[in-house]
This record gives C-alpha cells, structure tokens and sequence, in this order.
C-alpha cells in the first residue's frame, strides 16, 4: 500500500494484480467443483435470492427452491 | 426424496420413450455444468419433437408422457423430480447443432446430454435473446477455460452473431 497527500492509502499494482488472480483462482476453483456439489450451491443461491427477487416483481410458481437432493 | 439425478433419469427415459427425439440441457444449469454455480431457478432442456401430423408444433405428448408419471405442470414448467422443467423444441439451425452437438456427461452414474459452451454463447447472444443477463452469461462462459475460442469464433460466424 502507497500513501497518498490526501492520507488515503492506495492499492499498488502488485497488490491489485494479486486480489484479481486470488478471485479469477476462486472462479475457476468453483467451476472444477464436483456436479453435486455444484447443484448443491445452485440451491442454496436459490434460498439466498428468493427473498431479494420476492421485493422485486411478483415469483412465478416454479420460482422456488428446489426440494431435492443434490 | 426427489434428487437432481432423478430428474435426468427421467429426461433419458422420456427420450427412450421416443416422445423426444432427443434432448440437451441448455440455458443456466448447462452454464453451471461448465462453469461456476449461479443462482437459477428451471432447467431448460432443448428437444428435437418427432415428426407430427400438424405443422403446428406441440408439446402435448411430452405433456402427456409426464403427467402420466405425475409429474405436475405448473405453467410452462413440468415438476420432475422436484425440479421445474422447461423444453423448449429446437427454433432453428443453430438450436439443432447444439443438440447433435450436445456433450455426455456423468452426473452420479446418470448419463446426461449438455449443449457444449461454445453453442451456449452463441444460443445466449442470438439477437432475440439478447438482454443483458444473458450478455453477462455470454462473457462468464468466455472467459471460462471450457471453450475453444477457435470452435466459438467459427459458430459465431457461421450464423452471423455479434460477440
């Protein structure tokens, strides 16, 4: 981290270069997950989103989470 | 209870039944088979319909074949397994490459169709379909190592599509 005259401190190009890396990493750690694992984060996003689409414009029947085993 | 692998079982079945002539599974959960889990609420599996008498094209065997297994419809959607399922008959040229074309993939000992990343890009940026999610989806599935720029490049051109 560089100092700047304002006091505020500033990420330097290594230390952005590394949190971009960390994070396309993180990406492609979770498309090589297993399949049911993969279905098993699909449902929890379901539960996750449901309330945040719920305030946002009426559901559609089939919009819920799914009651399954992955 | 009712699993994700049960609904693919049934797809299998529906196509041995020969009610569909064949089936892949397209939109958000194919994404989620090449890349990273998004939150999605249906499977969209694309089917070849065999030949019907009329030329209007109808899903009502597909209705019929599982409503007979009591699999519940809701709306467009049919209820298989617990998941909400939506098929969609192949709307043209690049629908039916991406059928033929579809990957077999293993999903706990079930085998299961999967329309490759590369026809997922170009199904996403046809110019009906083209709202900004489905943009978004596009640009995951490119930068995800599962496509060959190449094979991507060639389909895009062939039909005419913007990247």
């Amino acid at each position: 981290m560089k100092g700047r005259s304002d006091g505020r401190g500033r990420p330097d190009a290594k230390l952005l270069a590394s949190l971009r890396e960390a994070k396309a990493d993180h990406h492609r750690r979770q498309a090589q997950l297993p399949l049911p694992e993969k279905v098993r984060l699909v449902v929890e996003l379901q539960r996750l989103c449901l309330p945040l689409l719920e305030r946002r414009r009426p559901l559609a029947p089939w919009e819920r989470p799914w009651q399954i085993e992955p | 209870m009712a699993s994700f692998a049960g609904a693919l079982r049934a797809l299998n079945e529906l196509k041995a039944s020969g009610v569909v002539d064949e089936y892949a599974v397209a939109g958000a959960m194919a994404l989620v088979f090449w890349t990273e889990p998004i939150p999605t609420f249906d499977l969209d599996v694309l089917v070849f319909l065999p030949e019907q008498p009329s030329p209007i094209v109808s899903l009502e065997p597909i209705y019929r074949w599982t409503s007979a297994r009591g699999y519940a419809s809701q709306s467009e959607h049919v209820l298989i397994e617990g998941v909400p399922v939506q098929f969609l008959p192949a709307h043209n040229a690049l629908a039916d490459e991406a059928i033929e074309t579809a990957a077999t993939l293993d999903y706990e000992g079930v085998p299961v169709r999967v329309v490759r990343a590369e026809y997922l890009v170009a199904l996403y940026l046809e110019p009906g379909a083209r709202t900004l999610k489905r943009r978004e989806r596009a640009a995951a599935l490119k930068e995800s190592t599962s496509i060959d720029p190449t094979l991507l490049a060639e389909i895009l051109g062939r039909f005419h599509l913007e990247p």
